[in-house]
């Protein structure tokens, strides 16, 4: 009954600031809101027994991509770009969409069988580790290498060019 | 006529006599003694608070039970009241560690500091600052977005608040919650209160307090890599996420007198403790650091327009954060509640974790009064081009003495 209750409020804490992050005008307000829904997520993952995974997510979404983008909103936001309709005019095809596609998940939903419920008090962590390190890691060191390549890119990109000053 | 430490002159001076301040200031210290070594004896009486709150857990269950009661109030019990234990600790420490701060930087520059509030070198001086806090007029400015302006100073506080969840104020029972992955929980959501700091400076519409928030936010990111990489070769030789386990593999000494404390460890604990150290004060935006609200460049950075207890909310999140610190460190460096020699093992393990703690809290405080701050591309290439190689180069020495450990 409890866990049902506490899974409602965290639909509510993700759903509605997801909701306001899109539609508010204000890019500020936007990015703040997605902070709160990115943390519902996190608190999903916590509800589920996934530790490991709720922790990552506060460390790496909620504490670290939108502080970066705070900052990004900080730098290069500017009160005229609130006056920018968040929407084009095929919207309402959107939303319909969007529906139809949400409409058939919920009968795919319904077919498929009742996922086995983890139990919460067991830890991930060390399981996940070696998953991660000795079974997966040939995949694991290739995503790295990819995560590798943005990082070198991003570098490059960013280094002043030295012909033009 | 006895000068001393008591004797205030010009214009400041009081109406009684220098003799009367001295018999106050003496029997106030008596006071304080009478009050502080009972405390200390029954400390050592007592021993262990853990058993006693399970006994207590115990028979109320128990008592429900007889009674018919609902079986969930003994759960919520031993969740409840450690929480609130922890929730009041975190509140009032600050009120003792500002008085500390104050008192040892006056030392520091061969002043008394406060004096008068108390009678005994103004012990109650925090006190009457809080009321005076409490009693201020809560500001706005016209400009300001008020909602973001609100929300700030709580966004900033709570987390620092809800850190304190997995660290064993003690032994490894003495923790709140006994999570798994204590330490990344601790490091993830201490993360959170950058956006405290972000709303705060873009909320007051203001260009100190904009610019304060943007220093804070570059540097508590950049300053966090180096700070988790630190604390790698302590995960690495523990074995464990675990704050109480981490403890626990401290316990016990080599060749009889040195303890198995992490910065004892040959090379890397020291590097390690080093780097953790330099990043949790660059962390908690303390001088040589403070370039998030240099007073003399940003007037305060962040919080300028801010009074009150709005205010008092970001102040109490600084020394929550510095707290937080010295308990992280004193769990991963200092062996936590473990004794220094098995021999003082009477000596109950919560006031070695505190001894230890506020120990590496008077270090902070010293590193803070001692050093000028540093300019913001310097603090910068000293993070990315110093702190960050280093830590790395650490976790490789520590994988290397593993690997010779294991053959």
């Amino acid at each position: 009954m409890i866990e049902s209750a506490v899974f409602g409020l965290l639909s509510a804490m993700i759903l509605v600031p997801a909701i306001l992050a899109v539609t508010l005008k204000n890019i500020f307000h936007c990015a703040l809101w997605l902070v709160v829904s990115l943390t519902g997520v996190g608190g999903m993952f916590a509800l589920l027994g996934a530790d490991f995974l709720f922790v990552s997510q506060i460390l790496v979404y909620a504490g670290g991509i939108t502080v970066l983008l705070l900052f990004v909103v900080l730098l290069s936001g500017s009160p005229k770009d609130w006056v920018v309709k968040q929407v084009n005019a095929q919207w309402g095809w959107g939303l319909i969409l969007t529906g139809i596609f949400v409409g058939l998940l919920a009968a795919l939903f319904r077919k498929l069988p009742a996922a086995p419920v983890p139990n919460p008090s067991e830890p991930t962590t060390a399981r996940l580790g070696l998953l991660l390190i000795r079974d997966w890691v040939f995949p694991f060191e290739a995503i790295s290498l990819v995560l590798l390549a943005a990082l070198i890119g991003a570098v490059h990109f960013s280094k002043r060019d030295k012909t033009s000053c | 006529m006895a000068r001393g430490p008591w004797t205030v002159t010009g214009p400041w001076a009081p109406s009684q006599s220098a003799e009367s301040i001295r018999r106050r200031y003496i029997s106030s210290a008596l006071v304080l003694a009478a009050f502080l070594l009972p405390l200390f004896v029954l400390t050592i009486l007592v021993g262990e608070p853990d058993k006693y709150f399970h006994q207590a857990h115990g028979f109320v269950t128990q008592w429900v039970a007889n009674k018919g009661g609902p079986d969930w109030i003994g759960s919520a019990i031993l969740i409840a009241v450690p929480c609130m234990v922890v929730l009041t600790l975190i509140q009032v420490l600050p009120i003792f560690l500002v008085w500390w701060e104050m008192k040892i930087a006056a030392h520091i520059q061969v002043r008394l500091g406060p004096m008068r509030v108390g009678r005994f070198h103004g012990v109650l001086q925090t006190i009457a600052d809080g009321i005076k806090l409490l009693l201020k007029e809560d500001l706005v400015p016209a400009g300001a977005d008020r909602w973001v302006h609100f929300v700030a100073p709580i966004v900033a506080v709570a987390p620092a608040l809800v850190c304190f969840a997995p660290i064993p104020l003690g032994h490894a029972g003495l923790a709140p919650v006994g999570l798994d992955v204590g330490l990344l929980f601790v490091l993830g959501v201490s993360g959170l209160s950058v956006i405290g700091l972000l709303m705060a400076g873009w909320g007051s519409n203001n260009k100190y307090s904009m610019l304060g928030g943007l220093r804070a936010a570059a540097q508590v990111v950049s300053y966090e890599i180096p700070r988790v990489i630190s604390l790698l070769p302590v995960v690495m030789w523990a074995g464990s996420l675990q704050l109480g386990e981490i403890m626990m593999k401290q316990s016990g000494a080599w060749a009889g007198f040195l303890p198995k404390w992490f910065i004892f460890y040959p090379i890397v604990g020291q590097i390690s403790f080093i780097i953790y150290l330099i990043s949790s004060i660059a962390e908690t935006n303390r001088t040589p650091f403070d370039i998030a609200e240099a007073e003399s460049e940003l007037t305060s950075g962040f919080h300028t327009e801010y009074s009150g207890m709005k205010w008092a909310m970001f102040f109490m999140a600084e020394y929550a954060y510095m707290f937080l610190a010295c308990a992280l460190g004193a769990v991963l460096f200092l062996g936590g509640g473990n004794p220094l020699h098995s021999s003082l093992g009477f000596i109950p393990s919560y006031v070695w974790f505190f001894g230890k703690t506020f120990f590496l809290a008077f270090l902070f405080i010293w590193i803070r009064w001692t050093y000028p701050r540093l300019r913001v591309d310097r603090l910068m290439e000293f993070c990315w081009k110093f702190l960050l190689p280093w830590s790395l180069a650490n976790v490789a020495v520590a994988g290397f003495l593993f690997l010779l450990r294991m053959r």
